[in-house]
């Protein structure tokens, strides 16, 4: 009996063990998405004041290139070069092989749900998201279109750039409050805005 | 007993219950863990790239990637290094290009490099160089070198195929480069040199620099029966003149080596360069050798060389034959004498047109505003002027021509001075406005439109032609600035504009060229020149006519005869004067690549032609005889050479990739491609970032990697593991909690 207590009160305390890793992961991965944006935010003042390839810190392999703001959601977020996985844990990713972001073409920009892009949801046709570069531009783009495609048949093209030459698609996971990984991806499309 | 038999009997269905909840705990837990180790298993694994292919982590630094159809894979991109070998003798010269193709990547590559030329070069030869055999290139009309090329490509072979895009503009291919592989490919063309204002001018383009190519236009036309669209694309070869461009911050590439020997049939005076830091070694009183100091330099701007006679040794007369089988070719560069007492030309009209497109960005836009303002300053009381800023806007600044008062050119010279490079380079509309002029037939004042621009354009024959077709009583001067400006388009504009043309490199040359400009504008123009060549010559002359020369301009002319000997005879009319002179054939020097400058010369001139409306499939007949005769590359023609024997494994694919070219020195790339240029609608399509996009095209794709192009990108996975991580870890927790409440129950019941 006492052999049975103590290897069941070894095996819970393994349990523990390991459901608090999995809590303090779980917790760590929003954490470090936040702190990231802190520090991008260094390197996004420095990149606008006209430093090359300036890293939010000595090791990074990533660079910002953009930032994003939703203004009637009051978002914000620096965007990265490149969507790789290592790129996204810390921010929204400007996929190669896309345009660049106001450049003709679609620019797509992606983020994972839990983080970054949670706000994507919120998004409505009209919606107004304005974009500035590295070089100082702003752009401002007007939602048109929200939809949700398989991740293999996004039928984005970045050499089509909608009916205004420049289109920027953010993308993230769908279902928003989804678990699993999905094959499914939320996809918010929006076109240059001639009058902003 | 009974009662303890019960409660045993009751234990032990406790335990086995007991243990089954444990059972079933350990295995839900074990699934939980499982499930962690295989999402942990489960982070994105890539896949390796085909054949040839890397991706960005692969490669080492100073590697230029290509982007391929497959996303994350690139292909190293294939280098060229160049070597130029002039000869210079009197007027004309000889280049020897040397480009050396090499081939970073695993795989087996073609390597296509677009590259300019002079524009009235005459390409002749082609040399393919493998191991130490010299491979001689072929001329064929194009398509069918196209066909030799193509076939040599396939089967494996070494081959190198010369195609002229623009009669400044050339491609070079070269097929089956092997891994780590160089291939040497040489080629050569004869020119004749620029004299002006005293000086001889060499300019080797180094650089293509990125084109702006209109959009092509639909035009609804009606006819009785309905409507339908027609469709005219300005620039219909627009993906022949595209290459990737690097961002200045990827560095340089392409490194030339340049080396000229001078021997100018004159005693020299001063030997300079504009462009890049040269070395002179001086040999006897006429002749030097020059080469770059640096030794190497990156090819992201034009070469240009000026060389003038000593004081007081001014050449007025070079006079040069080569004889051939079919007779003899001459060609003659007379600078008129005792022209320059001329009086002052009359009043001018003088209309300025400003490029302000995004090519012009960087220095380019201040030497063009910084020429302007002194040219504005220059104008007299009684001139007339006005000013046009064009990009894909335009902006007039007065409705027609204005008085030249003070508070005018002030006015002017503030509108200048705001002046911005932004957007494409629509120059159609902006030409017509200039060139539209109200008062045709006003004999009292000149019409001079100046025009300051890179020329960067695609769509130059479309421009020539409405020049030719709206010049009327106008004249038309173009001013090259930057430091690759489109010479081709230069020239040509300035030719059908009957005016001359300049070119402008750096913020220290603005005043002294301007001020040759000035001459220019303000001297009267020497008209109505004309050649006579002996009658017993039988000759055929070239440029027929001879274009108007103006202030320190030469005459150049090249004749075919059957006969030599004889007198030439010059003459022209210069502000109301007879201007006339002879020159004696017999005293003509032997030169060689006077037959190419002749053939060219027939070619361009019969290109020309076509400005004037003359019947294109008859000119096309026509410059494919004279280039195929003189064994010329032209439209018509190419050069093409093939490796006898096979060189790739059939089984290994061949990649093909263009070399990606520097962007031209003192350009702002974020101008160029977009960046800060308002899209429109209507020029939706006008930025020109294509050539970034998409730069390779494998010529067998590999069966797994390739993306389906219909079904778009493939998205990249959108959401954290947070979520499961908090799940599993809570059902952990939970459970743990679950089996140490049980425990102590379990405790607390075997101590009562």
């Amino acid at each position: 009996m006492t052999r049975h207590t103590t290897l069941l009160r070894r095996f819970a305390l393994i349990l523990i063990g390991l459901g608090a890793v999995s809590v303090g992961s779980a917790l760590y991965i929003p954490a470090k998405a936040a702190l990231a944006q802190v520090l991008l935010e260094r390197a996004w003042a420095k990149a606008r004041a006209g430093e090359t390839s300036a890293r939010p810190w000595s090791w990074a392999d990533i660079e910002p290139v953009a930032e994003i703001e939703v203004p009637r959601l009051h978002q914000r977020v620096i965007v990265l070069e490149g969507a790789s996985g290592a790129a996204m844990a810390f921010g929204p990713g400007h996929m190669e092989n896309t345009a660049a972001i106001g450049a003709r073409g679609t620019a797509v920009v992606a983020a994972h749900r839990d983080t970054q892009f949670s706000f994507l949801g919120e998004l409505k046709q009209g919606d107004i998201i304005t974009a500035v570069t590295a070089d100082g531009v702003q752009k401002s783009f007007r939602v048109v279109e929200t939809r949700v495609v398989r991740a293999d048949a996004s039928a984005l093209d970045p050499e089509d750039g909608g009916p205004t030459g420049s289109r920027l698609a953010l993308v993230t996971c769908y279902p928003f409050s989804g678990v699993l990984h999905s094959p499914l991806r939320y996809v918010v499309l929006a076109d240059h805005d001639n009058r902003g | 007993m009974r009662r303890l038999k019960a409660s045993s009997k009751a234990h032990d269905l406790r335990v086995t219950f007991r243990s089954a909840q444990i059972f079933l705990l350990l295995l839900l837990s074990t699934i939980l863990l499982t499930a962690m180790a295989v999402r942990t298993r489960a982070q994105p694994q890539e896949p390796s790239c085909a054949q040839g292919l890397m991706r960005k982590s692969e490669a080492g630094t100073g590697t230029l990637l290509l982007r391929t159809a497959v996303p994350g894979c690139y292909l190293p991109a294939p280098r060229v290094a160049a070597d130029f070998d002039i000869d210079i003798a009197g007027p004309v010269a000889r280049t020897r290009v040397t480009q050396r193709f090499e081939n970073p990547a695993e795989g087996w590559v073609e390597g296509v490099y677009l590259f300019p030329l002079p524009e009235n070069s005459a390409v002749d030869t082609l040399k393919m160089k493998i191991g130490d055999r010299f491979i001689e290139g072929q001329i064929k009309e194009r398509q069918t070198a196209r066909r030799i090329y193509e076939a040599a490509k396939a089967e494996g072979k070494k081959a190198s195929l010369v195609e002229q895009e623009r009669p400044n503009v050339f491609t070079n291919s070269v097929a089956n480069i092997g891994p780590h592989e160089t291939i040497v490919v040489q080629i050569e063309y004869q020119e004749s040199l620029r004299y002006d204002s005293g000086r001889f001018h060499l300019r080797v383009p180094l650089v293509v620099a990125p084109r702006y190519n209109p959009v092509p236009q639909a035009t609804l036309v009606q006819y009785r029966e309905g409507s339908q669209y027609s469709v005219f694309d300005p620039v219909p070869d627009r993906e022949r003149l595209e290459a990737p461009v690097l961002r200045p911050e990827e560095g340089k590439v392409n490194p030339v080596s340049l080396e000229v020997r001078l021997e100018a049939g004159f005693p020299l005076g001063a030997i300079t360069s504009d462009s890049h830091a040269i070395s002179v070694v001086r040999n006897g009183a006429t002749g030097a050798a020059i080469a770059l100091t640096q030794g190497e330099e990156p090819a992201d701007r034009d070469f240009t060389l000026t060389f003038a006679p000593a004081p007081g040794s001014d050449p007025a007369v070079s006079l040069l034959k080569e004889t051939k089988s079919d007779g003899n070719y001459y060609l003659a560069l007379i600078v008129p004498r005792g022209t320059e007492t001329a009086a002052r030309s009359r009043p001018r009209e003088a209309v300025f047109i400003l490029d302000n497109s995004g090519s012009m960005g960087g220095e380019s836009i201040r030497q063009a505003k910084a020429s302007l303002l002194l040219a504005l300053d220059r104008l007299q009381p009684a001139d007339r002027f006005n000013v046009i800023r064009f990009d894909d806007t335009m902006t007039q600044l007065f409705r027609t021509s204005v008085d030249a008062t003070p508070e005018n050119v002030s006015y002017a010279k503030g509108f200048v001075s705001n002046i911005e490079a932004r957007g494409g380079t629509v120059m159609l509309p902006a030409l017509l406005a200039a060139l539209s002029d109200p008062t045709p037939n006003d004999r009292s004042r000149l019409r001079q439109v100046i025009f300051l621009t890179d020329g960067a354009v695609g769509n130059e024959s479309q421009l020539f032609t409405a020049i030719d077709e709206k010049l009327g009583r106008s004249r038309l001067f173009t001013v090259g600035i930057g430091s690759a400006p489109n010479s081709y388009f230069m020239s040509g504009a300035a030719r059908a504009g009957r005016g001359t043309y300049t070119y402008i490199s750096s913020a220290d040359q603005v005043q002294p060229r301007m001020a040759e400009l000035f001459a220019k504008l303000e001297r009267p123009v020497m008209t109505e020149l004309s050649a006579e060549w002996p009658d017993a010559l039988k000759g055929e002359s070239w440029p027929n006519p001879l274009p108007d020369l103006y202030a320190g301009e030469p005459v150049l002319v090249t004749l075919k005869g059957t006969d030599s000997g004889g007198v030439l005879t010059l003459s022209g009319n210069i502000a109301g004067r007879q201007w006339r002179t002879t020159l004696d054939l017999s005293q003509a020097r032997d030169a060689k690549g006077i037959e190419k400058l002749w053939a060219r010369s027939k070619i361009a001139a019969i290109d020309e032609s076509r400005v004037q409306g003359a019947d294109p499939a008859q000119i096309d007949t026509a410059i494919l005889a004279v280039a195929l005769e003189h064994h010329l590359a032209s439209r018509l023609t190419s050069l093409v050479a093939v490796d006898v024997t096979p060189s790739r494994p059939e089984n290994l694919i061949l990649s093909s990739a263009q070399v990606p070219l520097n962007l031209p020195a003192g350009w702002d790339f974020g101008k160029v491609f977009g960046g800060d240029t308002p899209v429109r609608q209507d020029h939706a399509q006008l930025n020109v970032p294509d050539s970034l996009l998409t730069t390779v095209m494998l010529t067998k794709a590999p069966p797994a990697a390739v993306q389906p192009n219909d079904a778009g990108l493939v998205l990249p996975q959108g959401g954290t593991d947070a979520r499961l991580l908090l799940i599993i870890g809570l059902i952990l927790l939970g459970l743990a909690g679950v089996l140490l409440t049980r425990e102590r129950i379990a405790r607390a019941g075997s101590r009562q």
